[in-house]
């Protein structure tokens, strides 16, 4: 009983720490954006630029695919669960809804946790053990603004960037289905579900695909720069890293969606 | 006149306290934890002395350079690099401080995703606003100083051992530092392509008139290269001296370092079980 206790201090101990840590990770990642070109420290365009290219560019085809499945696939249960009551006309209303706020953001957020969060953390954690990270320290550049801001500026701009593209391409792929199904125009589905849809709906999905990048980053960061271990510890933070940030993804969806509906 | 005894009569008088500190460490100590590794250090390394830190596993030394290139803030006391006291330093201080400083890692530490030229420019393009022609040309320069100067365009991983090193120092005097620390500059190196970066790092020395700190436990290459050599064993100063100072040292502990004797046979018994033991 003791030993589960003290288990479960230790447990908890760490968690805060690496909570304190993802903190000031986030923390220092803001400062040097906003002050790092006052300090002779500036978090560079080109880096960042180069991280959106990875983030964004490198996922739109991936990101396509999603959508349009995502598309497809809640226009057919869309289609499915409304026909038990005859009211399939309504179909539009569940897809443009569930699609914006939800599905086009988290379908997103995964899709960017698995692929730059995971890469992120790889980075960070070989670097770390190579003493990469430690010679940059001794040539005076920062760490977390050469390394961890580029990123995070990357994610926070390319993610809602991704969501709206995949808000695009969801519509259409269930349009298209709808529209063939229904035997409506796609420019009718298309002015329908634009009447369903408010500004205030794409900011929620947008809010939400903002977070999720935050979440990302600096998940993948704390994982990737406490890393032990050797080339071992490289594939158990980066698993690591990914198990968290989609955890983190879907707890922040659920209590964000509940906040911002109240 | 041996080569070998002018060299050490030569770090003697080099050693005679004409020229300043370039590095004065005092009563430093460091903690890992709760276990406390260094014990009230007292050190200082004159201006274009080689000073070798030498210790077996586990006796502090890296964690000596850790500090000394500010990787690491002492629990206590202090150290000045070129005059200046790095716990009192701000981070603009700091940062000045470190343009001045060059640091040669174990490993290369070389950005694996940059090739060797972008690896040497970026202490320029991070703290200069030199243009793109003259990094090019500054770091064209260094490659030729450590003989890599057709390696410019390759990545780190198509390099051997020894090359990395070159290269990491190349890295390391971009920006022409006044101290040049160098972590095991011979670990896992052939004993030919080790001597010839013992000679790289004297003639650094010679050029370019640099402070020289070197952590290694490689006794042939410290006593070739040191003006001085510290000893250290479990986190404290056993020696202090020039190579011949060492070499006649009347410390058992000296000398069986220096004779490779196996550090086991050096430790109390009772002493090392009750290290097993957690420290009780």
């Amino acid at each position: 009983m003791l030993a589960i206790m003290e288990h479960l201090g230790r447990r908890t101990v760490r968690g805060l720490d690496e909570l304190g840590y993802a903190g000031s990770l986030l923390g220092e990642s803001l400062f040097y954006t906003i002050f790092g070109r006052r300090l002779r420290q500036p978090v560079r365009a080109a880096s960042v630029v180069a991280q959106m290219i990875h983030v964004g560019i490198e996922a739109l085809p991936i990101a396509t695919l999603l959508a349009t499945a995502i598309g497809f696939m809640l226009a057919v249960q869309s289609l499915y669960s409304l026909g038990l009551f005859g009211a399939q006309s309504f179909a539009h209303v569940g897809i443009g809804l569930a699609l914006v706020r939800e599905f086009a953001p988290l379908i997103i957020g995964v899709l960017v946790s698995g692929r730059s969060g995971s890469a992120l953390a790889a980075r960070l954690s070989t670097m770390t053990i190579n003493q990469e990270v430690d010679a940059l320290r001794a040539i005076g550049i920062n760490p977390v603004r050469f390394l961890v801001a580029p990123t995070l500026l990357a994610m926070v701009i390319m993610l809602p960037a991704l969501t709206m593209w995949a808000d695009l391409v969801g519509l259409a792929a269930a349009g298209m289905f709808v529209s063939a199904s229904l035997d409506v125009s796609f420019a009718a589905y298309v002015s329908n579900t634009a009447e369903v849809l408010s500004v205030n709906d794409l900011l929620h999905g947008l809010g939400k695909s903002v977070l999720f990048a935050v979440l990302i980053a600096i998940i993948a960061a704390v994982n990737g720069s406490r890393v032990t271990g050797g080339s071992e510890g490289v594939g158990r933070v980066t698993t690591r890293a990914v198990v968290h940030a989609l955890s983190a993804i879907i707890v922040a969806d659920m209590v964000f969606g509940f906040l911002a509906t109240r | 006149m041996t080569s070998a005894a002018l060299q050490e009569m030569l770090a003697e008088r080099r050693g005679g306290l004409i020229a300043p500190p370039a590095i004065e460490v005092s009563g430093l100590d460091a903690h890992y934890g709760s276990s406390q590794v260094l014990f009230g250090l007292d050190l200082a390394v004159r201006e274009s002395e080689i000073m070798v830190i030498m210790g077996g596993s586990g006796s502090g030394k890296s964690t000596l350079l850790r500090h000394l290139i500010g990787l690491e803030r002492p629990s206590a006391g202090a150290i000045r690099l070129l005059g200046q006291d790095t716990g009192r330093l701000n981070a603009a201080g700091m940062l000045d401080l470190r343009r001045r400083i060059g640091v040669a890692f174990q490993g290369g530490a070389l950005f694996s995703s940059l090739t060797i030229q972008e690896n040497i420019k970026l202490p320029l393009r991070e703290h200069t606003r030199l243009d793109e022609r003259t990094m090019d040309i500054m770091a064209r320069m260094k490659l030729e100083v450590v003989n890599l100067s057709s390696c410019g365009d390759l990545m780190p991983s198509e390099l051997s051992g020894g090359m990395l090193k070159r290269a990491a120092v190349a890295r390391a005097i971009v920006t022409d530092p006044k101290l040049l620390f160098f972590d095991e500059p011979s670990a896992g190196l052939d004993p030919v392509v080790s001597s010839a970066l013992d000679d790289l790092i004297l003639r650094l020395r010679e050029a370019m008139e640099m402070t020289v700190v070197v952590v290694t436990h490689e006794v042939e290459s410290a006593f070739k290269i040191a003006d001085r050599i510290t000893i250290l064993d479990h986190g404290r100063i056993l020696e202090v001296g020039t190579p011949r100072q060492v070499r006649e040292s009347a410390s058992e502990r000296v000398q069986n370092l220096l004779n490779r004797r196996a550090e086991e046979a050096i430790i109390d018994p009772e002493e090392h079980l009750r290290r097993l033991a957690g420290g009780m």
